[in-house]
């Protein structure tokens, strides 16, 4: 039903019909698990009971089994919070940004990329929970009349904003995520037997394909992105600002928003070519996610790379010239101070190792997008690293400078995470389509069918 | 009601068109995905959710400045830092999220009711294939005024890979 123009590559390759789409996208739901979904499965599972097992000696001991100290409040946790809330934006950024600014090249990605931005939350949202040390408080900073005196939150605070961030941003995540799913889920519910049928059925709210139903489904879908594109750049703007509002010098500068929202997309699309490298080969989908994509996003991540870089190197400059010595000596301290190596790492990995994204070599080497993708994961983890502690470990008083070094608890948290992450991804994969089917079918050029003789045009 | 089922969206466009302009009544078309212009030639009214969501995020905003201005200034001012109570630049992070917040769920809801969609709901489903791969016209037969065998035509020369009968429920 789509037009495009022939000097374009096709979105789709491999002359795929309607059906074609949806029985190879279904393919891994309908049928017996694979050995190695099995494995991968096992793999984050177990991992996962590595981050509950962690959580809970956290809860049960007190967060004074972790590194932290008096000088540096704020370490681990926080950064893994901040990697995580940055991981999940580049799938609002596909499914809203992309849609509002009618790139097509979007539709085959953004289901996958949204439901990584839901998990992404999660885990973002766990640790705030877990940094908290007293999770039976967790409501403490919603805006509850109490039974303490009458007192109400403080909505001057960053923090209580980010609360406020997070839970929208979750929140409305879901709901365009579960909208999008909805035609899928009756796709999936239509071909179904027994007991599947039901949880489709159940889940499908009635979906039967009307056009009235579509063309409402397509205002929101519209509406959705357009609230859900100021959301995304709203949620890491506030982020930072938990930062930035701050007096801590490394901390207190107003290039904050923007420099983190750059950051989060950069790091969430470093995320999802992370993911999508290896799922269109293991769920072989290399015909909806073609090399079109991957070096549609490898741009992305070189020109966001480019920008996070920019920012890195503009706060040098401002340390410097603002003539204010403890900015000067924050800096100079997170280049060349104790902590100096994982500034360097940052800058390798966020700076300079997207730079090879200019080669059109690079941009079609699946291994190789695959390993920079990995570059891209760990140099944003470190970004947030480097501003947190480095920031914080020499505070204005020299006498109470010092060092930080995590736990194995801490570790094992960050690690867990992951497990969490990639095992409600793997259930993802499993029981739902992980491509927006009725997306996809819509910009299949209509030649597709009639090239079969089977059209004819009334 | 009478279906004619296709398997080509553009077919399935044409068919319609011909049938809105004869005069037929075009109970509704179920496709697998959004047929651009299909809305527009079934004659669909433009729908009203933007209103919606307009008067939505209108509620939220106001919503999140009463409580902000109730809480901090009016029921119980704290002194934290020295900031002042009344402060609208810090209203501004609140009132635009739970603006989106209010804005995404009143729509949504919205559109489900307007849609008569609830979990559970069991689905009226023209063709089991109309998920999949096919496209269903689906029109109205009135007793004595709908000529049948032309309507069959249209359908057929359409290029319809099927035409059936299917009988409604009153």
């Amino acid at each position: 039903m789509s037009y495009e123009s022939p000097i374009r590559e096709a979105l789709v390759t491999g002359g795929k019909t309607y059906s074609d789409v949806t029985r190879e996208i279904l393919h891994p739901m309908e049928n017996k698990a694979s050995k190695s979904w099995w494995l991968a499965f096992l793999f984050s599972a177990l991992v996962l009971g590595v981050w509950l097992f962690y959580v809970c000696y956290t809860f049960w001991e007190g967060l004074g089994v972790w590194g932290l100290n008096r000088t540096v409040g704020w370490a681990f946790d926080i950064t893994n919070f901040v990697f995580w809330v940055g991981i999940g934006h580049a799938g609002t950024l596909i499914s809203a940004v992309l849609l509002l600014f009618r790139q097509k090249w979007r539709m085959s990605i953004n289901r996958s990329a949204e439901a990584m931005t839901i998990f992404a939350v999660i885990c973002a949202a766990s640790f705030i929970i877990i940094h908290m040390g007293r999770p039976w408080m967790v409501y403490w900073p919603l805006p509850l009349p109490n039974a303490f005196g009458s007192l109400w939150i403080n909505f001057n605070s960053a923090l209580v904003w980010d609360v406020f961030a997070i839970s929208t941003y979750f929140s409305v995540s879901l709901v365009f995520w579960y909208i999008g799913l909805i035609p899928d889920i009756a796709t999936t519910r239509d071909r179904a037997t027994g007991m599947r049928k039901h949880v489709y059925n159940f889940f499908s709210m009635g979906w039967n394909g009307s056009t009235r139903t579509w063309h409402r489904y397509e205002m929101v879908s519209l509406i959705l992105a357009g609230i859900s594109t100021p959301l995304v750049f709203s949620v890491h703007s506030i982020v930072s600002m938990d930062f930035a509002t701050s007096i801590v010098p490394g901390w207190h500068t107003t290039i904050f928003p923007p420099y983190f929202v750059a950051g989060a997309i950069f790091s969430g699309f470093g995320m999802v070519l992370t993911l999508l490298v290896t799922g269109r080969v293991i769920l072989k989908q290399e015909n909806y996610i073609t090399m079109g994509h991957l070096d549609a996003m490898c741009r992305i991540v070189m020109l966001t790379g480019t920008m996070v870089g920019l920012a890195y190197i503009t706060e040098f400059f401002v340390a410097a010239y603002s003539g204010v010595q403890y900015e000067q000596y924050a800096f100079l301290n997170r280049a060349f101070g104790p902590y100096g190596w994982s500034y360097w790492i940052m800058m390798g990995c966020n700076l300079i190792a997207p730079q090879v994204f200019w080669t059109k070599w690079a941009r079609s080497t699946p291994w190789f997008i695959f390993i920079m993708s990995i570059f891209v994961n760990i140099g944003m983890w470190f970004e947030r690293f480097v501003i947190i502690v480095t920031s914080l470990h020499r505070d204005f008083l020299p006498s109470s400078w010092t060092m930080y070094t995590p736990t194995i608890v801490e570790v094992g948290i960050l690690i867990g995470s992951f497990g969490l992450f990639f095992t409600l991804y793997f259930l993802f994969a499993r029981f739902l389509p992980t491509i927006n089917m009725a997306e996809v079918k819509s910009i299949l050029p209509t030649h597709s069918t009639s090239e079969k003789g089977e059209t004819v045009h009334g | 009601m009478l279906l004619g089922i296709y398997d080509n969206p553009d077919a399935t466009l044409n068919v319609t068109r011909s049938l809105k302009e004869k005069g037929y009544d075009v109970h509704d078309v179920y496709t697998p995905f959004a047929v651009h212009n299909l809305d527009r030639v079934l004659g669909v009214k433009r729908t009203r959710l933007s209103i919606a969501a307009f008067i939505f995020s209108m509620i939220g905003i106001s919503t999140a400045i009463t409580l902000i201005a109730y809480t901090g200034y009016f029921d119980w001012p704290i002194n934290i830092g020295g900031k002042p109570y009344l402060h609208i630049p810090t209203y501004i992070p609140v009132t635009y999220e739970l603006g989106i917040l209010f804005t995404a769920f009143g729509m949504v809801a919205c559109f489900f009711l307007v849609n008569r969609m609830f979990m559970g709901k069991n689905p009226d489903i023209m063709d089991i294939r109309v998920t999949d791969d096919r496209f269903v016209i689906a029109v109205n037969i009135h007793e004595g005024k709908t000529d049948l065998n032309d309507l069959s035509a249209i359908f057929k020369n359409g290029g319809a890979l099927e035409v059936r009968e299917r009988i409604v429920e009153p």
